[in-house]
């Protein structure tokens, strides 16, 4: 029996030390240093659903490719039929203070708009729960992070770490993160409003590996305040594509899909 | 000659090019039906616009070859001369490296305005309804052979137009949206130059898209698209009687995009050298040197708010009152407002032009809701005030409207 309980305490001082041993910021750079490859593909499917049943769909397909720290993407919308082919290239830089640069285009107006970098991140994308901020890519050292406990989501040992937001200017006051232990993939966030409220809650499932990368294949963001909520679904994901740099170019963003 | 030798030379090398390769071919369709029926404000509250409308868009491509195609057919209650099948673009296309060549029934568009034209002069517009339209739909395509090289963030563009395409502008009478130069004219159909190589529309535009600024070098030797009309009095029991005049001129042109935090700025300036001015009655038209610049700022404060404010001014150098219709110094003002609400299910979006010079103003607010995800249903007010200038003519067109789209 004392060895039992010897085993257990050492056990569990092990646990603690190496929960211990990654502060949050530690826990989140590691999700975000996650080898996702230097470039990336996929499609998108979101669903957004309201209260009543009632459904809409968007569906985009996305290019990416990384620059040193800075991520370039060209994304078409491919459905529905009255925003197809519109298109917007983003230079995203992890640079704290640096505005992205960004392109829309038009086909109908056959016309490139540049776009503001900084404004739109609190904006929600394409009327879902999903904000521009979410879809992009967040340095770090803009929130302040803290690692909570650690807990178990669907058999799986999660970190659980807060996220406080350095800009008062956020949309939410802190957010909740679930990061599972053993590939640092996040399972579940839970975003806070201004008076300290749940306000959005994301889940994150069907986490596998494709080509040796851990990928997420689908999240489902829902505002539990008014009970709306989407769900992106990621489809044929390709890491590593042999991509030119020219690809994210305003000339390629008007040449369409 | 050199000029055709060049283009056909051009086009036997991309059709050798376009037979290499097996790559998969691509279809694409889209397009939409839209309803739009509109009715004056003012008496006799009539019909100003009832048309019925399927677009179509077929993208044909392999390997490096793509074919575009689209059109509309219309059924147009109040003028019968504007229903049936009318090819809108129709072109094809090779990439070849960093090259692109594009030779067809195309729409080309140039700069960084809204809805002013200052650099933007190869494809002209369709008032057919005057701006009561969408803005997309407004643009006449050209018979053009483009050329582009991309590498990096630098584009260049060499166009050729051999027979230009003029401005759309309604004289049947039975259109609410017919134009009048006095208010008491008779006015001669339009007549586009002549199909002569010498009066080839070509130019072209050098385009760098850099981090924090994007920038423009265009030049182009063209026409006054939207003619100028000389204007003959006769005698006093009969109409004054309007000729369309199109004359050559050459605009060279530099337009730039900053942003800044939530705000965007743009700018356009063009000189115009030998632009046709509108003369005086039995005056024959002079053409003059102008200059023309654009300041525009667009904000994006969040909120799914929109706002966008634009200034165009317009200086004729050797002005002359005697002979020119006008004055040396005019301005264009617009003015944007939008806001998605309900999850960008509705969109209200307000787009104001303001003659600055006389006074007018005309303003197109729409509600366009998404009844899901094919179906919008949109209702508008367009608002026509003005005492004198362009807007003076249409000062009775006040209207509503209603357009149900589908898209597909």
């Amino acid at each position: 029996m004392k060895k039992i309980l010897l085993a257990i305490a050492v056990l569990m001082a092990a646990y603690s030390v190496d929960a211990q041993s990654l502060s949050g910021r530690d826990i989140i750079k590691k999700v975000k240093d996650n080898p996702d490859g230097d470039t990336r593909y996929s499609k998108l499917d979101l669903v957004l659903e309201k209260s009543n049943g009632s459904k809409r769909e968007r569906k985009v397909e996305s290019w990416a490719m990384d620059i040193g720290e800075d991520t370039k993407t060209m994304m078409f919308f491919t459905y529905p039929g009255d925003v197809k082919g519109t298109g917007f290239l983003t230079w995203n830089y992890d640079e704290i203070g640096k505005d992205d640069d960004k392109w829309l285009y038009m086909p109908a107006l056959k016309k490139t708009r540049r776009i503001s970098g900084s404004s739109s991140k609190t904006d929600y994308f394409m009327g879902t729960d999903f904000t521009y901020d979410d879809m992009g890519d967040r340095n770090i050292d803009e929130d302040d992070h803290k690692f909570l406990i650690m807990e178990t989501i669907d058999g799986k040992e999660c970190y659980v770490v807060e996220s406080v937001p350095k800009d008062k200017r956020e949309i939410y006051s802190k957010r909740i993160s679930w990061i599972r232990k053993d590939c640092f993939m996040g399972v579940k966030v839970e975003y806070y409003d201004k008076l300290g409220k749940l306000h959005r809650v994301l889940n994150i499932s069907d986490i596998k590996q494709v080509q040796g990368f851990w990928t997420r294949g689908k999240m489902v963001m829902e505002n539990v305040q008014t009970k709306h909520k989407t769900v992106l679904t990621f489809s044929d994901i390709k890491y590593n594509l042999k991509i030119d740099a020219d690809l994210f170019t305003v000339s390629k963003l008007e040449k369409g899909l | 000659m050199k000029v055709l030798f060049f283009c056909l030379s051009m086009i036997f090398s991309v059709a050798a090019f376009a037979q290499d390769g097996d790559g998969d071919f691509k279809v694409k369709v889209k397009g939409f039906a839209d309803t739009y029926h509109a009715v004056r404000c003012d008496k006799p509250n009539d019909w100003m616009s009832s048309r019925t409308r399927l677009r179509g868009e077929l993208s044909l491509a392999k390997n490096h070859t793509e074919l575009f195609f689209s059109a509309n057919a219309v059924y147009n209650t109040l003028i019968s001369d504007y229903s049936g099948f009318k090819i809108r673009e129709l072109f094809v296309s090779q990439t070849f490296g960093g090259f692109e060549l594009r030779a067809g029934r195309q729409i080309i568009t140039w700069g960084v305005a809204d809805a002013l034209r200052l650099t933007d002069l190869v494809s002209p517009m369709d008032y057919s309804e005057f701006l009561a339209q969408d803005y997309d739909d407004i643009r006449i395509p050209e018979n053009a052979l483009r050329l582009k090289f991309s590498k990096n963030s630098f584009s260049a563009e060499a166009l050729a137009v051999p027979v230009i395409e003029t401005f759309d502008l309604p004289i049947d009478v039975r259109n609410p949206w017919a134009i009048s130069i006095t208010g008491n004219d008779s006015i001669i159909a339009d007549e586009k130059p002549d199909f002569k190589i010498e009066n080839m529309e070509f130019g072209g535009r050098l385009s760098w898209f850099l981090s924090g600024v994007d920038f423009s070098l265009s030049a182009l030797r063209t026409y006054n698209k939207m003619p100028v009309y000389s204007i003959l009095y006769l005698s006093p029991n009969e109409k004054l009687i309007a000729i369309p005049q199109h004359e050559r001129m050459t605009m060279t042109g530099f337009d730039f995009s900053v942003p800044l935090g939530k705000f965007v700025f743009r700018g356009e300036f063009a000189e115009y050298f030998n632009e046709a001015q509108q003369p005086v009655v039995n005056v024959a038209p002079v053409s003059k040197n102008t200059s023309n610049a654009l300041l525009g700022i667009d904000v994006y404060p969040g909120g799914d708010w929109n706002l966008s404010f634009q200034y165009a001014h317009k200086y004729i150098a050797s002005y002359d009152a005697a002979v020119i219709n006008g004055y040396r110094n005019s301005g264009t003002a617009t003015v944007r407002v939008s806001k998605d609400l309900f999850r960008s299910t509705l969109n209200i979006n307000t787009f104001a032009y303001i003659d600055v010079t006389n006074g007018g103003v005309y303003d197109r607010t729409t509600f366009d809701y998404a009844v899901n995800d094919m179906m919008h249903i949109s209702l508008g007010f367009d608002y026509f005030n003005a005492d004198k200038g362009t807007f003076k003519m249409y000062d009775k067109n006040t209207e509503i409207w209603a357009k149900v789209k589908v898209s597909f």
